[in-house]
């Protein structure tokens, strides 16, 4: 999944000085309000349809209201949602889905497994432009219905009330791990095409008020399932200004903050902030993915060299606070099939000079750049065209908003790309498949144009697998080829750094985007300290 | 009248022309409309199917005639990113960027003007000198930075009023006055050299002779002598307006067009870009005019044939 940080947010630097006057208050007493206010939006969801959430604004929302079969905890491990429980069949190709009885809409509909059904059906209609669907995709006839050719979706059948079986096109062990995705939650028969401004789920906290660029509002659901939410009501912020929002954290107007990229070290640096902090590695990556159809970038000791020739470890700790763990592999470190004992390529510019040498390009290198627009993607492009100038390469930064950067990314009409990448689920699949998969070159996010048959292979192998051990082993293993076949130059695994008021009892940071439900949490309005 | 007929047809090819520019400049421009609707993982199927949809594999004349058709028939289309009608979404907007943008120019106005004035009655002195001061560091400072520092100072530190949002009066001060800050010391500035300008004519002269109060001479001979210029600079300011609203919607997390434009030519949501280009250029075109007829209204010599 993309992120867009907010390309306003270079400027506020000129502003920091001026932050260091206006301290921060933790430790005063809590607000009378007794509505939680999460700060975290940085533009409007472009739908509430579970149908169309394909941002994290949207599925962050779509996840509160809603439920899917499944669902993500805090900490990121699967856990039943509307399906009590799942069976596989021995060949790996359908999933019995046990649902929960007693379950109700917010409208007082009972949920039944017509509705699944019905849901996915209704994602999958061509009127309805569902996107993104790819979570939807492994069925048995649904690509077929997507695309107008087929009636129904042969694969969904519901043999009765409780129970949805489900056909895959071929087995796949992470299944259940899309039915958490905000595409795959389930809607009442009602759901029409205005659906997004008027939404009703079956999740923790029912739709209130959406005003648009502003707001969206939403309070308990009483009978939620789970047993009501803490708190009476949740306001999601929509605050495109990362420094508005510290300020709204300071002034205590709003519960939770997420720490700017670039105010990392004023938050971990000051005592009485770093006390509100809560600090998780997320499951995103940032990299520069070389296009290894292009030139020279053909040439693995080229690739190698430059992983050779950066001091990632200076640009983690001066560029980023040190605000993530360094990558060896594309795998975070908290997934099954990340390897610990791997390590990173270290800095090591007389390699990469050898390297370079050998591969018959001792000076005449020059390649292009492209970077994300926002800070500190640019100023990490900066320090990698200095490392890589110190061993011959000359580097060419462009710098151009997300539209145009993701288009020539995906045109393969750049050398060298400096993004990241966030996980739509906790695991090392949605790593390994999206970004280096052959068949996914270009539109499906390889956008390394990297095509190794003994990788594609591994990687399907592990797509397939049932096994855990098993797979985790093929996981292992296709980092580990991918990794000396550098097809990027491997920077970090970034940390997500969450600001939580004192007052706010019951938070824990969320890995993935949908694992904190907010069920939890309320407003301690016992005085502080 | 016949003027205004004349004035408003020739807006009209004016309109033609923002029409079409906007509508290349928006395809010279990088990007993929559809693949920022799709994310960054997609499958060829569906952003093949929605290019056809979407008319993006029709010739580009083609696409363009679809779209004027819908114009003139008032259809702006749908957004591509939310699928809502793009006249909802501006009709939702707009009132907020004009309050935001009226308020600041009211404030530019009840400050700027009367500080203008003092400091022309009282050419170099302490009110003056502070005044200009004052001025030059308005026009100095980006807006970006008087946002930033006033939310610190008034919602952080001192907590009188709130940091960003949309809501009473209280969340209106501050974007206002940071909207208006620019254009408080243009026009204080603007006033003062024109006040300066009209206290020396004859009639001025004549009108103390005359023995009347100073307040009635600066207020309905110097002032009204000096409101062409200051019109001129309000007329003009509101483009200012305008585009300075985009960074103050920011700041502020004010839900005006400003922001909508900025979050639209992000996504290229070209039916967003286009219907709200359009939308603007009319209010530019709206604003022009009524300037005119400011000048008529001021200045009973104007006269438009």
């Amino acid at each position: 999944m993309s992120t867009r940080p907010n390309s306003l947010r270079h400027f506020s630097l000129a502003v920091v000085a001026v932050a260091v006057f206006s301290s921060c208050r933790g430790g005063d007493a809590a607000p009378a309000r007794k509505t939680l206010i999460d700060s975290r939006g940085t533009y409007d969801p472009r739908s509430l349809d579970p149908a169309h959430a394909n941002d994290i604004p949207s599925g962050r929302i779509v996840a509160l209201i809603f439920d899917g079969l499944t669902r993500f905890s805090p900490d990121a491990t699967l856990q039943p949602g509307l399906a009590e429980r799942w069976d596989v069949s021995p060949d790996g190709r359908t999933y019995t889905f046990h649902l929960r009885r007693h379950v109700t809409f917010q409208n007082g509909v009972p949920f039944t497994s017509q509705h699944v059904v019905g849901s996915f059906t209704r994602a999958l209609a061509p009127e309805t432009k569902g996107i993104p669907l790819w979570p939807l995709l492994p069925i048995s006839g649904a690509k077929e219905f997507a695309a107008g050719t087929a009636p129904t979706v042969t694969g969904l059948v519901a043999p009765d009330d409780s129970t949805v079986v489900i056909t895959l096109v071929e087995p796949l062990a992470i299944f259940p791990k899309l039915m958490a995705m905000p595409v795959a939650h389930i809607v009442p028969d009602s759901a029409g095409p205005d659906f997004s401004e008027h939404p009703i789920g079956t999740g923790p906290w029912q739709f209130a008020e959406w005003k648009h660029d502003d707001y969206v509002r939403l309070a308990r659901n009483p009978h939620y399932f789970g047993g009501p939410p803490k708190a009476e009501s949740l306001e999601v912020r929509i605050i495109p200004e990362p420094s508005a929002a510290v300020a709204e954290f300071e002034s205590g107007a709003v519960d939770l903050l997420y720490v700017p990229e670039n105010e990392t070290q004023s938050w971990t640096q000051t005592d009485d902030k770093k006390a509100l902090l809560q600090n998780v590695p997320s499951l995103r990556l940032w990299y520069a993915a070389f296009n290894v159809s292009r030139g020279a970038l053909a040439d693995v000791r080229v690739r190698q060299a430059i992983n050779y020739a950066v001091d990632r470890k200076t640009i983690l700790d001066r560029l980023l606070g040190n605000r993530g763990t360094l990558a060896a592999g594309v795998i975070p470190p908290m997934l099954a099939g990340a390897d610990s004992t791997r390590r990173p390529y270290p800095f090591d510019p007389a390699r990469a000079k050898q390297l370079l040498a050998q591969a018959g390009h001792p000076h005449d290198l020059t390649f292009e750049l492209w970077t994300a627009p926002d800070q500190p993607f640019p100023q990490i492009a900066e320090a990698i065209q200095g490392y890589l100038n110190d061993v011959g390469i000359k580097i060419t930064i462009v710098r151009r908003d997300f539209a145009s950067l993701r288009a020539a990314a995906r045109q393969g009409s750049a050398d060298i790309v400096l993004k990241d990448w966030y996980a739509d689920y906790p695991d090392a699949e949605n790593f390994l498949y999206p970004l280096l998969f052959g068949a996914n070159a270009g539109q499906g996010g390889n956008v390394s144009f990297y095509r190794n048959s003994a990788y594609d292979k591994l990687v399907s192998a592990a797509r397939i697998e049932r096994d855990d051990g098993q797979r985790t082993t093929l996981y292992r293993q296709a980092d580990e080829l991918q990794f000396r076949d550098a097809p990027m130059l491997y920077l970090l695994f970034y940390n997500d750094l969450y600001a939580v008021q004192p007052w706010l009892k019951g938070f824990q940071a969320p890995v993935i985007f949908t694992g904190q439900r907010w069920t939890d949490v309320e407003i301690n309005h016992a005085p502080a300290r | 009248v016949r003027f205004l007929f004349r004035r408003l047809a020739l807006a009209i090819p004016t309109i033609a022309g923002v029409l079409v520019v906007s509508f290349l400049l928006l395809y010279v421009a990088p990007g993929d409309p559809v693949q920022e609707m799709v994310g960054e993982r997609a499958d060829s199927a569906t952003v093949a199917r929605l290019r056809a949809e979407m008319h993006l594999n029709d010739p580009i004349p083609l696409q363009f005639v679809h779209y004027a058709g819908g114009v003139l028939r008032g259809d702006l289309g749908r957004s591509y990113i939310t699928g809502r009608p793009i006249i909802n979404d501006i009709a939702d907007r707009f009132p907020k960027t004009a309050l935001l943008a009226l308020s600041a120019m009211l404030l530019a106005v009840t400050i700027g003007v009367p500080l203008g004035i003092i400091a022309a009655r009282y050419p170099n002195g302490y009110i003056d000198r502070l005044a200009s001061l004052a001025a030059y560091l308005g026009v100095s400072f980006p807006v970006y930075w008087v946002g930033l520092v006033m939310i610190l100072l008034f919602a952080v530190t001192l907590r009188w009023l709130p940091a960003s949002g949309y809501g009473g009066p209280a969340f209106l001060i501050l974007p206002a006055l940071t909207l208006g800050s620019r254009s408080i010391a243009v026009l204080a500035r603007q006033t003062r050299s024109a006040m300066l300008e009209t206290l020396s004519a004859d009639y001025v002269r004549t009108a103390r002779a005359k023995g009347l109060a100073d307040h009635a001479v600066l207020i309905h001979h110097a002032l009204r002598n000096a409101l062409l210029p200051i019109i001129t600079v309000l007329g003009l300011d509101v483009g200012a307006y305008l585009t300075g609203s985009i960074l103050t919607e920011t700041i502020f997390s004010w839900p005006g067009l400003g922001r909508y434009v900025v979050n639209a030519i992000g996504r290229r949501d070209l039916p967003a870009i286009q219907g709200s280009i359009l939308f603007l250029s009319l209010v530019f075109v709206a604003v022009n005019l009524l300037t005119d007829v400011a000048y008529a209204v001021a200045d009973p010599r104007i006269v438009y044939d």
